[in-house]
């Protein structure tokens, strides 16, 4: 079992013959140990999976406080997200921010595990160096990345001045806020992602580069001809997995944009505000509820969407073999 | 040297030295003094080093009791995610029970549901359980069974030889003995993977903290140094910075022991 099957969706699977459905109406003991055993799962799905997410569909619909009981609204909160000037640039400012982010982070990874995949020596010393960021904290992170980009202090504004240029504000300008912000979270996640391009690089068989070579293929012409169609089950995964959870970012923003000029997170001027950022202080800050669960389940229908139209079109360009 | 070669060490060379340059600087940042810190334009190099802004900073800013707090809920996270993750992920590979394909299908499916819209009704349960600002948020759902570990240990179930398992219940055993005594020491890479993912999890979680406590003194370290910032104005970034780095030191010892698990780890969690 390679891992490129197992990426594909195909996992390993028990390799008893099934017994045939048996007409007993009791479980038999096997049955109820099986119950036993997932039991904690089931009370993790029942209670905090579909219970929560049908709350938070009904608490859509209702102007809730939590001092008070929720009083239904109906349909109050999603119009009222249409008419909430903060709620669109939200969303703008998450789509801004993925839309940079993950093609850009995905090319880079892909580059990095192609050359890592050349038989390099000192292998695990460069894997060391780039999960560094990938394990610090964004905490972490946001204090290292202030010894770049602090505006009075930071290493890029004496690089610009050296070349004789403007300093910049950086993550206290309304203009650079979110590109700052995908730098540092393509320098903090790049590893990660590289990680699992080389396991699917590994799985590439090598004859395949050689009969390439031996029909005269270049360099360029192997790696958009073998290795990017022999991947992209991996890169569809890698797609969908860091569309996701980008869009959610929040971490990141709350801690880096925080003090940045007012002290208010997702500033200057809500120009890093995203809508998870958004949801974050309507609901915990303001304890409105109801409107933040509605923020969710719009956030949910807009990833459940695009999820869904990816599993749709990746026929088109996904090969699995 | 082909080209080809050069070229893959170079990229991977400067992308090397990008990644590991600002902690490098940061490094700096945390050991020089007030004075030299506020120098316009910046040194490069602390001069002289003063080691003691680490001690002082932690002296100053509650770091034993931010580091306590971490570490329990990084243990008692650990703990529930390995004993509870591997049992349902037992029962998932071995036992033969009533929907046990289709639930499992919906293990895999709440792995690429985005989580968030559970996060406002699970804080209401939380409130209604009288867990606001106390720590139990924060680890106690792992005890209840994370799809990415009962993903991870179904695998490493069924990767081991079947006659072990035979051979117990031929001995007698029930099925939680098998799995305890016998299935379980087997699968210790994969327990070790999922140990060391779920602390690097909750170590560097901000969310669930700052959602959950507001009494500093039950402060994770992450939200605990952030908290320094608005606390303290002016005149200690070398402070922040120690600290910060401070909160980075057992996960990098973890992880510089444990390289293999990590990126075990991260190619599992790509699996999904």
């Amino acid at each position: 079992m390679n891992q490129n099957t197992q990426l594909t969706g195909e996992w390993k699977t028990d390799e008893r013959p099934v017994p045939k459905p048996r007409k007993r109406k009791r479980l038999d003991s096997e049955g109820r140990w099986g119950i036993l055993l997932i039991s904690p799962y089931l009370i993790h799905l029942i209670v905090f999976v579909a219970f929560t997410s049908i709350a938070s569909l009904y608490i859509s619909f209702t102007d809730y406080d939590m001092l008070n009981p929720p009083e239904w609204t109906g349909l109050a909160n999603y119009s009222k997200m249409i008419d909430d000037p903060l709620f669109w640039k939200a969303l703008k400012n998450t789509l801004y921010f993925t839309i940079l982010l993950v093609p850009i982070k995905t090319a880079l990874a892909l580059v990095l595990a192609v050359a890592l995949n050349q038989k390099l020596k000192g292998l695990k010393l460069y894997r060391i160096a780039h999960f560094i960021p990938v394990i610090s904290s964004w905490t972490v992170i946001a204090y290292v990345a202030d010894s770049i980009f602090n505006p009075r202090f930071g290493w890029a504004n004496s690089l610009l001045v050296s070349l004789g240029l403007e300093p910049k504000n950086w993550l206290a300008d309304e203009q650079l806020v979110i590109p700052v912000l995908v730098a540092v979270a393509i320098w903090k996640g790049v590893g990660y992602m590289m990680v699992l391009f080389l396991a699917g690089l590994q799985n590439v068989p090598g004859d395949l580069y050689e009969a390439a070579e031996i029909d005269g293929a270049g360099p360029l012409q192997k790696f958009w001809r073998i290795t990017v169609p022999l991947i992209s089950g991996t890169t569809f995964l890698v797609l969908i997995l860091s569309t996701i959870s980008s869009f959610q970012s929040f971490e990141q923003i709350y801690v880096m944009t925080a003090g940045a000029v007012d002290g208010v997170a997702g500033g200057p001027n809500n120009a890093s505000l995203v809508l998870m950022l958004h949801l974050y202080r309507e609901g915990f800050t303001f304890f409105h509820m109801g409107y933040a669960s509605a923020i969710a389940w719009v956030l949910f229908l807009i990833l459940f969407v695009f999820t869904f139209m990816q599993m749709r079109l990746q026929k088109r360009w996904v090969h699995y073999d | 040297m082909s080209i080809r070669k050069i070229l893959a060490y170079a990229a991977i060379g400067i992308s090397s030295a990008i990644m590991f340059i600002p902690f490098l600087t940061a490094l700096f940042n945390s050991l020089k003094t007030v004075g030299q810190f506020n120098k316009y334009p910046p040194e490069l190099f602390p001069d002289p080093i003063k080691w003691s802004n680490y001690s002082e900073v932690w002296e100053l800013a509650n770091f034993s009791t931010y580091t306590l707090n971490s570490l329990t809920v990084s243990v008692l996270s650990i703990l529930g995610a390995i004993l509870s993750s591997s049992m349902v992920a037992y029962a998932f590979a071995r036992l033969q029970f009533p929907f046990r394909d289709t639930l499992f299908m919906i293990v895999l499916g709440t792995m690429m549901i985005p989580g968030v819209v559970t996060i406002i009704p699970q804080f209401i349960i939380f409130k209604q359980l009288g867990m606001l600002d106390t720590l139990m948020p924060l680890w106690v759902l792992e005890w209840l069974g994370q799809p990415f570990g009962i993903f991870l240990m179904r695998q490493a179930f069924l990767g081991i030889p079947r006659e072990y398992e035979e051979a117990a219940k031929i001995d007698g055993c029930n099925p939680f003995q098998i799995y305890w005594r016998v299935a379980l020491p087997m699968c210790k890479p994969s327990l070790a993977t999922l140990a060391i993912f779920t602390f690097m999890a909750k170590w560097n979680e901000i969310l669930a903290p700052v959602i959950y406590i507001t009494t500093r003194e039950k402060y994770t370290l992450p939200v605990g140094i952030l908290s320094l910032k608005g606390q303290w104005t002016g005149g200690n970034d070398q402070y922040l910075v120690a600290g910060a780095l401070i909160s980075l030191i057992p996960i990098l010892i973890v992880f510089l022991i444990a390289e293999k698990y990590f990126v075990e780890g991260a190619r599992s969690s790509g699996l999904k």
